[in-house]
């Protein structure tokens, strides 16, 4: 890594592909031995990068392995991959007379998509309501709702049950899908949407308001389907933090009207279970549905993620 | 213009939604903080009908009481550990991975999928690995390293630490995608100047990666700060706050004050000054780190 200066400029690579400080290697046309040098310091970067991503997701791995073992085989070696090849853990997870995972499954569907369906038509009209009014009002109205994104659930979650008790609807999944509509989760809504119809030209919105469009039209024909990447973004994380939610489902559904899913591997997997084979068969089930979602979207994911950790 | 067209009556249609929307949040955000404050001053049990105002009673018992003292200890020692190693380890990760090949992107989203399981599920995973007869403990064994058990989860500081490492783990893998994302603004032209002018591996870090990367780091330390601060989840899977309430965390002892004792007014009190907390602490540290940003 010495004598930078006579390293030759980089040519041909795309810009930002490769900011990692000094590690990237260079390539230097028209000299063979620095080439070959460099091409075997790309390999091994390589082979170390792999082994340094393997070590770290090992535990999510041996999970993923497990749901498809036998006790004894998940026991006597962790790491093993599963050979042989066993969907009894799923089949007993699925068989359970409790019905812990259907269930739990269904249940989680349905308030998580109880939630978006309310929250994301909810959330971007509030936010295109915000964005159109003055300064003062708008400034004011996101102080407001910027309180959401800090105050920790726990501060919040007493008084809620009270509500919830005192209006009818205590251990209610009505009234969970309530308290995530109007909670923090919103805040985050809010600041997604605004933070995307700021970089909307005014003239958008004006040419069509010049039509006659009423605000509500408006919002449906034009704002709407612009703010499209923005409602991605809110539908993934909300989608998942609703799903993964534990703290909000323990306690203002309560143990006895239901589980979600998260809830229901907490109750009934208990304090001590040993059992791997039918725990990671469970979990297995439990994780595969936000898994999968993140990998088919991942692009939106860490896209939304980069546009929200910038701002 | 827009407060006209709040007066002309065209947007009537949208008003009612968006305070629909305010509505809703006032209840179940809004409401809720300012009775937790209310509740706090009174002896509040949900088990029993009505309430008496205590006045600082709450908050004086708050300042003696041990366990509040202990939780508060154990989730410092969790937060401090844990934004110092996800924040270096996730920057190192992200320079590790950070290449354009299709190798490099399939290793960053294998990364993030801790981030992507629930805590809950997590704490699972993590317990019947580290748990006394648990798969870590067999591996050692197998391998020799070990005679008998470790006490991963049954041993204070041991447990202590498992915590830390579970919590560190997830968070590694906010971290790195955050640090990746701030890496990739980075101008090359930045580096290959500094290279111009002679400065190695260490100098272009020092003087091109850390400066660049300031807003991206500001925003990866203060998440980490405020997630930490209210760790619930892998402590109530992994350990239940044991053994000997070694691990319990100052957000899971205000839930079991609350519904294990049915003390909602002194619990109240402990959320008020979680709140506090997290302010105090996300506030100071955005502004002392947004200095570091001009100054770099």
């Amino acid at each position: 890594m010495s004598a930078p200066t006579t390293r030759p400029v980089r040519t041909g690579r795309p810009t930002g592909s490769a900011a990692s400080a000094g590690t990237a290697p260079s390539t230097g046309p028209g000299h063979s031995a620095p080439r070959a040098r460099s091409r075997l310091r790309g390999r091994s970067h390589l082979i170390g990068a792999w082994l340094i991503t393997l070590a770290f997701i090992l535990p999510v791995y041996v999970a993923f392995v497990s749901a498809f073992k036998k006790q004894d085989q998940i026991v006597s070696n962790p790491a093993a991959p599963p050979i042989p090849f066993t969907f009894d853990n799923i089949v007993n997870a699925l068989s359970r007379p409790d019905n812990l995972v259907q269930a739990g499954l269904l249940n989680s569907i349905m308030v998580t998509t109880a939630t978006l369906v309310i929250l994301v038509p909810l959330s971007s009209m509030l936010a295109f309501y915000i964005s159109e009014r003055s300064p003062r009002l708008r400034g004011a109205l996101l102080a407001v709702f910027a309180l959401g994104l800090m105050v920790p659930p726990q501060v919040v979650l007493l008084p809620i049950v009270t509500l919830l008790r005192s209006i009818g609807l205590a251990n209610s999944y009505a009234g969970l899908i309530l308290s995530n509509v109007g909670g923090g989760y919103l805040s985050f809504a809010v600041f997604v949407y605004v933070g995307f119809l700021r970089t909307i030209p005014r003239e958008v919105v004006e040419a069509a308001r010049m039509d006659g469009a009423g605000d509500l039209r408006l919002w449906w024909r034009i704002v709407f389907p612009v703010v499209r990447p923005a409602t991605a973004t809110v539908a993934i994380f909300l989608g998942l933090w609703v799903w993964n939610d534990f703290l909000n489902p323990q306690f203002i559904l309560g143990p006895l009207q239901g589980q979600t899913i998260t809830t229901g591997i907490y109750v009934s997997l208990g304090a001590y279970s040993t059992d791997y084979s039918q725990l990671f068969g469970i979990m297995f089930l439990a994780a595969v549905i936000p898994v999968v979602g993140y990998l088919v979207s991942q692009r939106e994911f860490i896209h939304g993620l980069m546009s929200g950790a910038s701002k | 213009m827009p407060s006209r067209s709040l007066r002309t009556g065209r947007s009537l249609g949208l008003a009612p939604v968006a305070w629909i929307a305010v509505i809703l949040y006032g209840m179940f955000l809004l409401y809720p903080l300012v009775q937790s404050l209310f509740l706090s001053f009174t002896d509040k049990n949900p088990l029993q009908a009505g309430s008496a105002f205590v006045g600082l009673a709450n908050y004086r018992e708050l300042l003696s009481d041990d366990r509040l003292l202990s939780s508060l200890l154990f989730t410092m020692i969790v937060v401090v550990a844990v934004t110092v190693v996800a924040n270096t380890v996730g920057l190192l990760l992200a320079i590790v991975l950070n290449r354009s090949s299709a190798n490099y992107r399939v290793m960053r989203t294998l990364i993030f999928i801790p981030q992507v399981l629930s805590g809950v599920i997590v704490g699972f995973i993590w317990r019947s690995i580290l748990t006394q007869n648990g798969l870590l403990n067999s591996a050692l064994a197998q391998v020799g390293l070990i005679d008998e058990p470790v006490a991963w989860l049954g041993d204070s500081q041991l447990a202590v630490l498992s915590v830390c490492t579970v919590v560190s783990w997830i968070t590694i893998a906010f971290a790195t995608v955050v640090y990746t994302a701030s890496l990739q603004s980075v101008p090359q032209e930045l580096y290959e100047a500094a290279r111009m002018d002679g400065a190695g591996v260490l100098g272009r870090f020092r003087h091109v990666t850390l400066p660049m990367i300031a807003p991206g780091t500001t925003i990866s330390v203060v998440l980490c700060l405020i997630t930490t601060l209210k760790l619930y989840d892998v402590v109530a899977v992994l350990t239940g706050g044991g053994p000997a309430e070694s691990t319990q965390s100052t957000a899971f002892y205000l839930i079991s004050v609350a519904f294990t004792d049915n003390r909602f007014g002194y619990a109240s009190s402990i959320a008020m000054f979680l709140l506090a907390l997290t302010a105090v602490v996300s506030y100071g540290v955005t502004t002392l780190l947004r200095r570091r940003e001009t100054n770099l």
